[in-house]
């Protein structure tokens, strides 16, 4: 069970894991529309103004593909194996999947009005869940990365590490710029 | 019961090498310093993967259906088991 839900790329990868995540990216796209969820970067969650349907799918896949990239790339620098793109992409795109319950937890109204609310306990309860779910979403992409490059030891977690933070970064240089040419009149 | 094939000295964790080897048929020992064989040298589980891989026609499409597990999972065992040979086969030629 713990490897199921920590490590699932042991027993499902490629063309599979790339369905199942599509899948749970596109419902993914679709509550985070209606609860107003963004997800500018890959690790990052944030909750406010409504945004066009075009740019929850957007956001998505920007996270998806930009992560693909950064982690293939790294992959083909660090590793002495073959790697198939089809295992990268389909599993970080399965590895976003914990995704979906925060796009769910955007529901809750207190954490559309943040500067002025007081309910600091609600607040801390929320936060917490969505830490949760980001830490499990990263374990999720750390071993997508290992299992599809076959890395292990401080080559993984170095190659990870540099990886996610470049993904990070040039996610959120894009959205911002997307926003801003197309969103922002 | 099935035996272990020990590969490995269980005090210094050199590899072992065959000193005597018996005639089940007429009872004939020949004795000498001999090398364990490459293949005799892995694991059991390792020496399953192989023999599975060679019936599988060297498919690891197959092997991953077979074992239950993901593409890139049969892939890393088999590169696992490729390094352990480079360097089982260093090991002998620097003999």
């Amino acid at each position: 069970m713990k490897k199921w839900l920590f490590n699932p790329f042991v027993f499902i990868a490629s063309w599979q894991a790339l369905g199942f995540g599509l899948l749970l990216m596109a419902v993914t796209c679709v509550i985070a529309f209606f609860s107003k969820t963004h997800f500018d970067g890959v690790i990052d969650i944030h909750f406010g103004t409504s945004f066009p349907f075009w740019m929850a799918v957007f956001e998505q896949f920007n996270i998806w593909i930009i992560s693909i990239i950064l982690f293939y790339t790294t992959g083909l620098i660090l590793s002495k194996s073959k790697i198939r793109l089809i295992n990268i992409a389909g599993t970080l795109a399965l590895a976003r999947a914990p995704m979906l319950v925060p796009a769910i937890i955007g529901f809750a109204p207190i954490l559309h009005r943040l500067p002025t609310a007081n309910n600091l306990a609600g607040i801390a309860l929320w936060s917490l869940a969505l830490v949760l779910f980001s830490i499990w979403m990263i374990a999720l992409m750390y071993n997508a990365f290992t299992i599809s490059c076959n890395l292990k030891g401080s080559k993984a977690i170095v190659g990870f590490i540099i990886s996610i933070i470049l993904a990070e970064i040039i996610s959120k240089v894009i959205v911002q710029q997307v926003y801003h040419h197309f969103l922002s009149k | 019961m099935q035996k272990k094939l020990p590969h490995v000295c269980p005090s210094c964790s050199s590899a072992l090498n065959v000193q005597s080897l018996i005639c089940s048929n007429c009872e004939t020992i020949v004795s000498g310093n001999f090398s364990l064989p490459l293949l005799a040298q892995f694991t059991p589980e390792e020496q399953t993967f192989i023999i599975d891989f060679v019936k599988s026609s060297g498919s690891l499409k197959v092997m991953a259906q077979k074992l239950d597990l993901s593409y890139p999972s049969v892939r890393n065992l088999l590169d696992d088991l490729i390094v352990k040979i480079e360097a089982n086969e260093k090991t002998t030629d620097s003999k």
